[in-house]
């Protein structure tokens, strides 16, 4: 079983910037909702008080600080849907890319504390994990260790 | 009454509304995706697939491309977390991250299970298993040179035939989590022991900077490398490392933080005692508490026994001497006995 990412590089480039919000909510259902850009981003402040950069803005009253946050370097923001899942070749299309996006905490300002900042650092640690090893490193661990071992007899 | 009626109309509404909508927009998915696979000229398809990921002991996504490139796709996702895409809702709040995997880690569970004993080529190995995505990952994604750091390599003509090395695995495995630890070490990841508030570690990271070990670094970077292990072959690399194991670490913690501790108490209340006692008492106290020592010798070895009735009277005489303080001003009762 495999999943086609149905588009090419080309694609990538011809799409506009999609404009993404990561709001810190669960909501059950998908699809249009209202206008955006009139009920949200036209109160969006920026709140120095926080900090340089830092945004507020509120949900159904509920007050919401957030930050504007970039893709990690290396990678690409690529928003897919997925078009007939009961198909028996399953395929994502392309629907738009990102460079950026807002992150959003509620009642909380976006810090290195955050389970995404997190995350990112596990992007490093993936990096360093799947660097390839020389043999030569490879041999002076092997000597490392026999001495080790009779140091220890 | 207007009111009542907008209000009991709406709910009406949606029911209805909402399976349009979703049937309209199947639920979307954020990705971040390597630039290594989008900056290829050719125009073949990215295809995530399924591969047995030993860590999870299960078939795992990757995305494939070429059948040169593998990656791992690793979903984040947080209990409450939506997406809203320009003005549309995605309630799928997860982000999918393609991360890059030595695909060595996948072959070796296979080369374990099968080449312990013997030498085989890669392609005989999948023909024992039912599932041919073990066969294509093998024959298709594995760099053949890379398996030299797990195996050892015998080519007989044509054929290359691998037999599993555990020695050598395991020193793979040890230079792999070093250069784990340097970029938690980098990251300035805390390691330590139990949670701490970021901005703690930040405030008080020059004294803190004592507290981390580096077992803790090599035990978090170890734990992070057996995420891609067999579960056996993860307890053998912390043998192998020297780490000793959470509990015992945290046992060992313990008895220091006692000992300090007990330490303490006596310390309190030798200097409770000293308080108590009188000026006499202090005097002969310290003598035999082996502060003053090499002054006189002699006088400190007869004295124990001498000081220890002094001791328990001591005890007492703090008892009276209350009772002294409470029967200040109150006539004796011998001075009623008195011939006057």
């Amino acid at each position: 079983m495999s999943i086609t990412l149905d588009f090419d590089a080309k694609q990538l480039d011809n799409k506009r910037p999609l404009q993404l919000h990561y709001l810190p909510v669960k909501i059950d259902g998908n699809g249009e909702c209202a206008n955006v850009d009139k009920f949200f981003n036209n109160y969006t402040r920026e709140s120095s008080e926080y900090g340089p950069g830092v945004l507020t803005n509120s949900l159904r009253g509920y007050p919401l600080v957030g930050k504007r946050e970039s893709v990690p370097k290396g990678l690409k923001g690529v928003v897919l849907q997925e078009t007939d899942p009961h198909q028996e070749q399953r395929q994502l299309r392309l629907t738009g890319t990102f460079e950026e996006f807002t992150y959003w905490n509620y009642d909380k300002v976006p810090s290195k504390g955050d389970a995404y900042q997190q995350a990112l650092i596990l992007l490093d640690v993936a990096d360093a994990l799947a660097s390839p090893i020389t043999e030569e490193q490879l041999e002076e661990e092997l000597k490392r260790y026999q001495q080790a071992k009779k140091e220890n007899t | 009454m207007s009111k009542k009626t907008t209000r009991s109309a709406k709910p009406k509404v949606d029911p209805d509304a909402a399976p349009q909508q979703q049937k309209a927009c199947a639920i979307k998915k954020v990705f971040y995706i390597s630039e290594k696979l989008l900056n290829t000229d050719d125009d073949q398809r990215m295809c995530l697939e399924r591969f047995y990921h030993p860590g999870k002991g299960q078939p795992a996504l990757f995305i494939t491309l070429q059948e040169r490139h593998i990656m791992e796709v690793l979903e984040y996702a947080e209990p409450r977390r939506s997406w809203l895409l320009n003005s549309e809702v995605c309630s799928n709040g997860r982000m999918y991250m393609t991360t890059p995997i030595d695909p060595t880690f996948l072959a070796l569970h296979h080369l374990r299970k099968h080449c312990a004993q013997r030498a085989m080529s890669l392609d005989s190995i999948s023909v024992d298993e039912a599932d041919t995505s073990t066969n294509r990952l093998l024959t298709k994604f594995i760099n053949a040179d890379s398996l030299k750091c797990v195996a050892d390599v015998k080519t007989s003509g044509e054929l290359v035939f691998y037999k599993y090395n555990k020695d050598r695995t395991l020193a793979w495995l040890a230079v792999k989590t070093r250069q784990v630890v340097s970029v938690l070490k980098a990251k300035q990841v805390h390691c330590g022991l139990g949670a701490k508030s970021q901005n703690f570690v930040r405030s008080e990271k020059i004294v803190d900077d004592n507290d981390v070990k580096e077992v803790d670094y090599l035990r978090m970077a170890c734990d992070y490398v057996g995420r891609y292990l067999d579960a056996d072959l993860h307890a053998e690399l912390t043998r192998y490392l020297d780490i000793p194991s959470e509990i015992q670490a945290l046992v060992e913690e313990n008895a220091t933080a006692k000992k300090r501790k007990s330490q303490q108490s006596q310390v309190s209340a030798n200097s409770k005692k000293i308080k108590l006692a009188n000026g006499e008492d202090a005097a002969t106290q310290l003598r035999n508490s082996s502060l003053l020592d090499s002054d006189d010798n002699k006088e400190s070895i007869i004295s124990p026994p001498s000081t220890l009735a002094p001791l328990k009277e001591r005890t007492m005489t703090a008892k009276e001497k209350v009772l002294a303080k409470s029967a200040k001003g109150s006539k004796s009762i011998a001075s009623f006995f008195k011939v006057k």
